[in-house]
């Protein structure tokens, strides 16, 4: 387990954080979304470079959907600019994004009913990235489900799926788009702990294969212990962002997430001496 | 132990297999489609002059189906004003005439107005979705039907009433033009669900939203689907025109021709390749014998159609028949439509508090 952390870890910060430090992957550029008068991302800034995992989270409207709704393009920004491998893309559209290598899946998996697992995840491939022919396309799309552990209910319909089949068909077809970038829109909610592991252990590996990944969770220990970095959201703003134990035991998120009574507690005990961020690392550590 | 195993693997354990083989569903569809329009392709020499004329307008219907089927079938975008591209097709065949310009160039100019119009037209209204898109383009259909009438387009308040009349033999000759048109329907059936744009379309009726994601330009492909979708049925106008010599604006543009494209294909099955071609005959053909035996039922027939198709038999004919056709799983219970109709009723009803 620590082998699968550490690797992309590594390399991130051997290779690719000083050449690509000045051209990171993703970079959104004091982003504001406005909905009439609320601000659901509000004045957010962050990069993300090539070959990490950077895990977002935050309460339940704070804004990490519309994020992702705004690096994939289904909205456009209020204000701000969004730039990708150094290209303006705040204007594209959601298929121009793909085409560019940007993958998202959605909160709600959305399969299409009407066709079978593999064609669903034929149909990624068709128009990702490659445009690849429909023999190649089936092709492509056995590759994908073999490695998302979907290929044994490649004849069933999008609508026969259990929650976490439905979660593994959302990534399946968002790879079978051959992205550098994949969006993971909360892909563990409503998972079992063993399916919550299974999806870490998926996101480690493409991350291995070189696919950066932003993953939404709300999962706090999921998110813990797969990415590199952790950025947190709160009523839109960031308010924190920095490596995963930093994060959990920064007072802001504790109070973001469990109130300020919970904060005021957990500091002293922190004064008292107990560490705070080893129940969550326990809690990683049992589920890989 | 080696021959336990060898008995045990054989037939179940194998029947999934690692690599799913690709369905041939497509071309028994495409085979028995052909069969189906190779039959009616023996009327004129079994048949009557009334048969004749009844299979025409059946076959034409067909054709109007199966053209919408492409838009709101397999796209799943609800237009309910497609009876304007075969008005169209049927005022710019009828006004080339006119001017004495051979039918064959009027067939042509009637199918590009169409699909320029359907063009034009969908570039703003294919921004809608759902319900709104439906009420846009049920509204183009009566605006265009006053418009000519208020024009006088062709003169006569009565539309194109002065058409040169074709001969009894061409009549024959009509039909087949119609039921070449259905193949050709067919055939594009056939190609959209096997091609590259055919799954772009399938992929928006199921999620717009993850089809876009997916990188399918969305937008244009449903352009693209208006507009092969107004083309036979402008094809369909044009033959009409100079098949009935002479037409009104509220025949060619009625809505309710609009409403039977839409009803013809959910009866048959939406989206399938067969599905409006056979919702057409079932449903044309009964009409066709209750009016031959002295009630003219067609708009009862269409009414209660509706409600039949809508309670009972949303997914369409086809897909009821293969569904009694498919074998159940081990311990499955086929789903009785009529039982399932009912439970849609009181379901509806518990929801509403009638």
């Amino acid at each position: 387990m620590s082998d699968a952390l550490s690797q992309p870890m590594a390399s991130d910060a051997g290779q690719g954080g000083d050449d690509q430090g000045s051209m990171p992957l993703l970079q959104l550029e004091s982003i504001i979304k406005r909905f009439g008068g609320l601000a659901a991302v509000d004045n957010l800034s962050f990069s993300l470079h090539k070959g990490e995992i950077l895990g977002v989270i935050g309460p339940n409207g704070a804004g990490k959907s519309t994020m992702v709704d705004l690096v994939g393009g289904a909205t456009t920004p209020t204000s701000g600019t969004i730039f990708y491998q150094g290209h303006n893309i705040t204007r594209l559209s959601p298929h121009q994004r793909t085409h560019l290598g940007i993958a998202r899946t959605f909160q709600i998996a959305q399969p299409f009913k009407g066709l079978d697992v593999r064609e669903n995840v034929m149909v990624g491939a068709l128009f990702g990235q490659q445009r690849l022919s429909r023999a190649q396309a089936l092709r492509a799309a056995d590759e994908v489900l073999e490695r998302v552990n979907l290929a044994h209910k490649a004849t069933f319909k999008g609508d026969q799926l259990t929650i976490a089949d439905r979660k593994r068909l959302e990534i399946a077809r968002a790879l079978a788009t051959e992205p550098q970038l994949l969006l993971l829109d909360e892909v563990m909610a409503g998972l079992t702990p063993v399916e919550v592991a299974q999806a870490v252990e998926l996101i480690r590996q493409l991350n291995k294969m070189g696919v950066t990944v932003l993953v939404i969770e709300h999962i706090v220990s999921a998110i813990a212990s797969v990415s590199n970095r952790v950025l947190v959201l709160h009523h839109g703003r960031k308010i924190a962002e920095d490596e995963p134990a930093q994060v959990l035991s920064d007072p802001r998120v504790i109070e973001a997430y469990l109130g300020e009574r919970y904060a005021r507690h957990r500091t002293q005990q922190s004064a008292s001496g107990l560490p705070i961020a080893k129940d969550d690392q326990q809690l990683s550590g049992g589920e890989s | 132990m080696a021959t336990g195993t060898k008995t045990q693997t054989s037939p179940t354990t194998q029947a999934p297999p690692p690599k799913p083989k690709e369905g041939r569903g497509w071309l028994w569809s495409l085979l028995l489609g052909l069969l189906i329009l190779g039959l009616v392709a023996t009327v004129p020499f079994v048949g009557n002059a009334a048969d004749l004329h009844n299979w025409t307008l059946i076959i034409m219907f067909a054709v109007l189906a199966q053209s919408w089927n492409f838009i709101g079938g397999f796209a799943g975008y609800s237009a309910f004003g497609n009876v304007v591209f075969f008005g169209i097709g049927a005022y710019t065949t009828g006004l080339i005439l006119l001017a004495n310009l051979p039918f064959w160039l009027g067939l042509i100019a009637g199918a590009l107005v169409a699909g320029l119009f359907a063009l034009l037209l969908g570039l703003p209204v294919l921004r809608l979705r759902g319900h709104y898109f439906a009420i846009a383009t049920l509204g183009i259909a009566e605006a265009m039907r006053e418009f000519v009438t208020v024009r006088d387009v062709g003169g006569g308040g009565g539309g194109l009433i002065s058409l040169p009349l074709p001969s009894l033999d061409s009549y024959v000759l009509f039909f087949y033009a119609f039921l070449g048109l259905s193949l050709l329907c067919l055939l594009i059936t056939v190609f959209l669900t096997r091609s590259r744009f055919g799954y772009a379309l399938v992929a928006i009726r199921e999620s717009e939203q993850a089809a876009e994601a997916l990188g399918i330009p969305t937008y244009w492909h449903k352009v693209g689907v208006f507009v092969l979708s107004a083309v036979p049925a402008a094809l369909a106008g044009g033959l009409y025109a100079y098949w009935a010599t002479g037409f009104d604006p509220d025949t060619v543009f009625n809505v309710g021709i609009s409403v039977e494209m839409v009803l013809l294909t959910f009866l048959g099955g939406a989206g399938t390749i067969l599905g409006p071609l056979i919702g057409a005959i079932v449903f044309e053909y009964t009409s066709f014998q209750f009016q031959a035996s002295g009630f003219t039922l067609h708009n009862t027939l269409l009414g209660l159609s509706i409600v039949i198709v809508t309670i009972f038999l949303p997914q369409g004919i086809l897909r009821l028949i293969q569904e009694f056709a498919r074998q159940p799983a081990p311990g499955e219970r086929r789903a009785n439509p009529f039982v399932e109709g009912v439970r849609r009723v009181r379901r509806f009803i518990a929801a509403n508090g009638v």
